[in-house]
């Protein structure tokens, strides 16, 4: 299946600058009909920009890109698409109140005297092609109303509707279960046996040995070689990609589980539009122990966290915090009863990027003493605080007056952590405490909330990486529709956690 | 654009009508019945009706409340008392008053020419936002259009003229806005107000300038107004009478608004390029990806808001006053801008709104014939009737109505 | 700020080119009207410290024309300042306040009326209450935005700007043509009777009789003073700022959004009430009509927060740059055979309407021009 003629896209010396930093540093890179290309790199490796400039969002300070041998300059997504070059991106690229079809035809449109769309010309056309490759999707859907691994099909079929032969996946199974990424590999099997070439980006070691024909690892903006699927191992291409020997498990003690710090019973809430997110979920989480909450992406982890921090009404059942009935407290007093949060998203929830580090630190404790009195402020004390915690804290790039929008990913990060772990909680609450990050960080942010739960805290890990969830946890409740559907202890098999998190508890198997 | 209609069986129709929210609907309906019972030609005068309505309405409202209809149901109880209270304010009149008043061919008729400015600006703002850019602006392009108007018929000496000037007037401060929101992505509120003083300015200065203390020229061309007196003939008597009387002759700009509504609509709703604009305003980025040029869209549709609005304001200068006056618009741009928000963002939506504005204007223009006394001061407070009656309607209803996910939001190429 | 102002000047310019008058003098008119050339008249004067008899030397004449133009300046200054802090105030909690026009027509009626009532009272309590009450009012008056922006979400630019037409037609029922708040001694005007004297504010510089400068001026500086303190050394502006740059973020960390919404839409108008009550009880001494219908000070506060960058000093001096355009080109002080001042006064509009327009984008410019000179480090990318 894979035949061996000229390349049908190489790269030569492609190299990118952003301000301050080298994203891309003279890569070759090179495709052949039929294969499946892995871009193998940590967050932050470049991978993304490098693909960006061969979609034509980016454009490259150097190098060469060709396309079946042809030198060509790639200035928009336009461009590419014209070259049969089709992407799908990351986040999606989808417009949620529009129909399946509507997306997939967006800017070329069937229509009846070249104004009036064609709405059935339309539907027919996606039916035709999804039919062809053998996807079961309804083009009159909305994608709001769709699942994940339905929208990435669009995502696919809008590439193939535009006639591309090369396509780009970026992190295709980030927010996919193990069973979805296993139809996702299928359904990559058929197009290259229909002679599309497809590269695929990730940072997952496991999924790249089980699909790519070949792999190229890039670290630092650098490309570090390529190498065939034949021969490659897992630990092989971890050093390749972190250039270190890398702990594949984390290190820690068994857990000393004491009294339940948190007790959730029977809550219900509802989501933004009003419809029941979590249909009575109960748990609890033990001084010493840190719990994992897996699940996919949408299926009530968000809605649970904001109902036990104050941040969302739950429509009925108790939290409980340390004995205190929480329920329905604010924000404010949950925070002061001894909650820890490190929210999902540090730049749009965690941080007011416009602050200073010590402002930031201060987020919820400016109005306590010795921070404040009376309502009146004393910034020195709260850089003085800053000081040290930042120290404590191994955060580089700025000091207690820098501006938090300044610090990298990583170091925004052990900021929040600073702020909530140094306010010695009870509970502490970690919702993607390590998304983006290098592997460092990673490394970083996992010490630091085994050292909470072995200080005593209750933690509560809300991840989407299984391997994540599978590392740190000492208990693993499962998360699907709203409802704990199961409970695992900490060696439980990444297969078994996915039939869960899909529902199907052993009913069918991958 | 999906098609909500499911098959409903006859359970499933007496559920829904039995629902606190039909039912609070009801409420607010027999609160307006009531009080309508209290006007011309019912014109009650004694309170049993209106009375036993409104309490009833109020009654549905309360059991809507109880049942998590807490908006609606609370729009009903409000709806009761209110309605009960005017329409006992009303029966205290003279009865020959309030025939005076309530003439409703004359009013259907104001209502039109009050909401027409206000369509055209609400219908410019909507192709605005739908490509994802706020156009708190609009006040600025209608009174641009509103002189531009009067100063292209005065020079040119026709009312087509002056509707091309004031076009291209509006178009172009739009399209000044549209170079701060789209490529310089200044902040779009602040930009828009920007563009609202810049108007104010732009306009009063030329207009001293030109005109100076004298005005403009009393023999203004202005827009014809639209003849149907065949509708005099259609049986029987007295609606061929209601229907001339309310749309007999009509403004030429006001059937272009009505025009340009369905017209909109398909633009938007079933074109290709309402598919793009739309994409841009929702998810400019995906629309990027697929090679729809983002800033070009924008631009369009910005300028086209832009001339929108200033034939609102046309219609103000040659079409209604037949004069220009500083500042003329008085709010109507953020009046337009609310009906906008108040109609979810789509022309009929909006027009529905822009009547309920527009028959608020009407009223309190002559409602203050309802007083007796010709000195009495309190009549001016009706003028803030459509202000106060719009803060009820963003108050009520706006924290509802979705907007276009990238409203707002300056877009930046990669 | 530099950006800015050369907008404004670029902008007046080719305004006037396009009509053919001299630029230049028509600034120099401006300008002389504006009272500000008085600090280039250095000699050597005695001035009386006020309020006690004893006379020290003074480098400047207090009692020139120009000094008195600069009287004029400085009380429309004085609103101005208070407006600005309106607008910029409820900037840092995230909130466009465009209904200064309307908080100060609140608390100019409110003022206007305990200044008639109370007449017996001694003069600072009598000051004191009136100017309280205004302040109350406008408070209250915004607060009605800032309670809808935080239950409903309704946008404010929208609510105040309905707020702004309400007391305009509200105003003018209560001050207008048998109104309840009309003299009944002036039935002739549709003005309302003036304050007593016990309400009025100490006139310190120039004479009371020819419209002085009065003392709220203090009362401005003093609140800028205050803007900063509570920005900057309180809890109340800790969470306010933090609301603003990222109300989610703010949310997380157990900050209440919707109560500091409200607080900064009340205390924003709390402002622009207490501008009303000094026009009121500086100089005005009554409210009319025409008042009434054409207040513009807090659009123009808009401009000022935003050239001023929306801190105190900034506020300041943004206020000074207006407050002398309006002087320089008001009937009075305006040359008319060198420009007409109506003429002038739109003209204000314009380089009005152009500063707020550029400020947005000054920042950028000033961005680019940075980028170009130096890579900027540490900027992230993205993987």
């Amino acid at each position: 299946m894979v035949d061996d003629e000229r390349p049908v896209l190489e790269l030569r010396g492609v190299t990118k600058h952003f301000p301050g930093v080298l994203a891309n540093d003279h890569i070759d890179f090179d495709l052949r009909r039929g294969e499946v290309h892995a871009l193998l790199g940590e967050n932050g490796a470049g991978k993304s920009t490098l693909m960006n400039i061969l979609y034509g969002l980016y454009h490259p300070d150097e190098g060469e890109i060709r396309i079946k041998g042809e030198p060509v300059r790639i200035n928009s997504p336009k461009d590419a698409i014209a070259r049969g070059i089709g992407m799908v991106h990351q986040h999606f690229m989808l417009i949620p109140v529009m129909t399946v079809a509507e997306n997939i035809v967006l800017a070329s449109e069937p229509t009846h005297a070249g104004v009036l769309l064609d709405y059935r010309a339309a539907n027919r056309r996606v039916e035709h092609l999804a039919g062809t490759f053998n996807f079961a999707i309804d083009p009159q859907a909305r994608v709001e109303n769709i699942g994940v691994g339905q929208q990435q099909r669009v995502e696919i079929l809008k590439a193939l509707y535009r006639s591309a032969d090369i396509l780009i996946l970026d992190e295709p199974t980030a927010v996919l279960t193990p069973q979805e990424a296993g139809e996702l590999f299928e359904i990559l099997g058929t197009l290259t046996r229909e002679g599309l070439s497809v590269i695929f980006i990730s940072h997952k070691l496991n999924e790249v040995l089980e699909i790519a024909d070949r792999i190229t690892v890039l670290r630092r903006g650098k490309k570090i070689g390529t190498v065939p699927h034949e021969g490659a191992t897992e630990g092989g291409l971890a050093r390749m990609m972190v250039g270190r020997e890398v702990l594949l498990r984390v290190e820690k003690a068994a857990a000393a589980p004491g009294q339940p710090f948190l007790e959730v019973e029977d809550v219900h809430v509802l989501d933004d539009r009003g419809l029941e997110a979590v249909k009575g979920v109960t748990f609890d989480v033990r001084a010493g122990e840190i719990v994992g909450l897996a699940g996919v992406d949408g299926n009530g982890q968000s809605e649970v966290v904001e109902a036990v921090t104050g941040l969302r009404r739950t429509s009925a059942g108790r939290v409980r915090l340390g004995g205190h009935d929480v329920t329905g407290s604010s924000a404010n007093r949950i925070l002061d009863l001894g909650l820890g949060h490190i929210p999902e998203d540090r730049q749009r929830r965690g941080l007011v990027l416009n602050f200073s580090l010590a402002e930031n630190l201060a987020l919820h404790d400016f109005d306590k003493e010795p921070n404040s009195r009376f309502g009146w402020l004393f910034p020195r004390r709260i850089i003085h605080r800053a000081r040290g915690l930042l120290k404590q804290f191994d955060v580089r790039g700025g000091g207690p007056q820098t501006l938090a929008s300044a610090l990298s990913g990583g170091n925004q990060q052990k900021v929040v952590l600073a702020r909530e772990i140094a306010r010695d909680p009870r509970v502490l609450i970690a919702a993607q405490p390590t998304r983006g990050l290098d592997v460092g960080a990673i490394e970083f942010v996992h010490q630091r909330l085994i050292e909470a739960r072995d200080s005593g805290e209750a933690v509560l890990l809300v991840s989407l990486e299984l391997e994540e969830i599978l590392s740190l946890s000492d208990r693993i409740l499962v998360i699907y529709e709203g409802r704990i559907v199961a409970e695992y202890p900490p060696d439980v098999t990444e297969e078994e956690l996915g039939i869960a998190m899909t529902g199907g508890r052993g009913r069918e198997a991958a | 654009m999906i098609a909500r209609a499911e098959r409903l069986n006859g359970r499933a129709v007496w559920t829904t009508l039995s629902s606190p929210r039909s039912i609070g609907i009801l409420g607010i309906g027999l609160a307006i019945v009531g009080f309508w019972l209290a006007l011309p030609p019912a014109t009650l005068r004694t309170p049993p009706g209106p009375v036993a309505l409104g309490i009833l309405g109020a009654a549905a409202g309360i059991w809507a409340f109880a049942r998590g209809e807490r908006r609606i149901g609370g729009g009903a109880v409000v709806a009761g008392i209110v309605g009960v209270g005017l329409a006992l304010a009303l029966m205290q009149t003279q009865a020959s008053n309030l025939e005076g008043t309530f003439v409703w061919s004359a009013l259907i008729a104001a209502t039109l020419r009050w909401a027409t400015p206000l369509t055209f600006a609400a219908l410019g703002g909507m192709f605005s936002e739908r490509s994802g850019v706020v156009n708190i602006g609009l006040e600025g392009m209608m009174l641009m259009g509103a002189f531009f108007g009067a100063w292209g018929a005065d020079k040119t000496g026709s009312w087509l003229g002056g509707v091309a000037i004031g076009l291209a007037g509006g178009a172009a401060l739009a399209f000044i806005y549209a170079i701060f929101a789209i490529h310089l992505r200044a902040d779009q509120i602040v930009g828009g107000t920007a563009v609202n003083f810049l108007a104010l300015g732009i306009t009063g200065y030329l207009y001293n300038d030109i005109y100076g203390n004298n005005g403009t020229p009393q023999n203004l061309p202005a827009v014809p107004d639209v003849h149907l007196g065949w509708l005099h003939s259609i049986p029987p008597h007295g609606l061929g009478n209601f229907l001339v009387n309310s749309f007999g002759s009509l403004n030429l700009m006001i059937w272009l608004s009505l025009a340009l509504l369905p017209m909109s609509y398909f633009a938007l709703f079933k074109t290709a390029i309402g598919l793009r604009v739309r994409s841009v305003g929702e998810h400019p980025r995906a629309a990027d990806t697929v090679g729809i040029s983002v800033y070009g869209t924008r631009y369009a549709a910005v300028t086209l808001s832009g001339a929108l609005a200033a034939l609102g304001g046309v219609f103000l200068s040659l079409g209604y006053v037949n004069a220009f006056t500083e500042n003329m618009t008085a709010g109507r741009g953020f009046i337009a801008l609310a009906a906008l928000i108040f109609g979810g963002w789509r022309p009929f939506g909006a027009f529905a709104a822009c009547l309920l504005f527009g028959f608020s204007s009407a009223l309190a223009q002559r409602l203050p014939d309802l007083s007796a006394s010709e000195s009495a001061a309190w009549p001016v407070l009706f003028q803030a009737l459509p202000y106060v009656l719009t803060l009820i309607a963003v108050a009520g209803i706006i924290g509802r109505s979705i907007p276009p996910a990238a409203d707002g939001q300056p877009y930046q190429k990669q | 700020m530099l950006t800015a102002v050369i907008a404004f000047f670029i902008g007046g310019l080719v305004i006037l080119a396009t009509t053919k008058k001299n630029p230049l003098s028509t600034y120099r008119a401006i300008f002389d009207g504006t009272g500000l050339n008085w600090f280039f008249h250095v000699g050597s004067h005695k001035i009386g410290i006020p309020f006690t008899d004893t006379r020290v030397w003074f480098p400047w004449d207090t009692a020139s024309r120009s000094a008195m133009d600069l009287q004029q300046t400085l009380i429309i200054v004085t609103p101005l300042i208070l407006t600005g802090i309106a607008v910029a105030f409820a900037f840092r909690c995230g909130l466009f306040n465009i209904g200064g026009n309307g908080q100060y027509t609140v608390g100019a009626i409110v003022g206007v009326q305990f200044g008639v009532w109370f007449a017996g009272l001694p003069g600072p309590v009598h000051v004191i209450i009136a100017m309280a009450a205004a302040t109350l009012a406008g408070a209250l008056w915004a607060g009605i935005a800032g309670l809808l922006k935080a239950t409903v979400g309704a946008h404010e630019v929208i609510t105040t700007i309905m707020l702004n037409w309400i007391a305009l037609w509200v105003g003018s029922y209560l001050v207008g043509f048998n109104g309840p708040m009309q003299d009944p001694r002036a039935l002739s005007a549709p003005v309302t009777r003036p304050v007593a004297q016990s309400a009025r504010l100490d006139v310190f510089w120039g004479f009371p009789t020819l419209q002085g400068l009065h003392i709220g001026f203090f009362i401005a500086l003093g609140a800028l003073v205050v803007y900063w303190l509570v920005l900057n050394r309180t809890t109340l502006g800790y969470e306010v700022k933090a609301v603003g740059f990222n109300a989610e973020a703010a949310r997380y960390g157990g900050i209440s959004v919707p109560r500091n919404y409200f607080l900064a839409m009340a205390i924003s108008g709390a402002f622009a009430g207490l501008a009303g009550s000094i026009d009121i009880l500086g100089w005005e001494f009554n409210l009319d009509l025409t008042v009434v219908q054409s207040v513009q000070i807090g659009f123009i506060g808009i401009a000022v927060a935003l050239l001023g960058r929306n801190n105190a000093l900034g506020i300041f001096f943004a206020a000074l740059l207006f407050g002398a355009l309006l002087t320089g080109t008001s009937t009075r002080n305006l040359d008319p055979s060198v420009f007409k001042p109506e003429l002038a006064g739109n003209l204000t509009q314009i380089i009005q309407g152009l500063v707020v327009l550029f400020v947005g984008v000054d920042l950028l410019v000033l961005y680019v021009w940075r980028a170009l000179r130096r890579p900027f480090p540490r900027r992230r990318v993205e993987s």
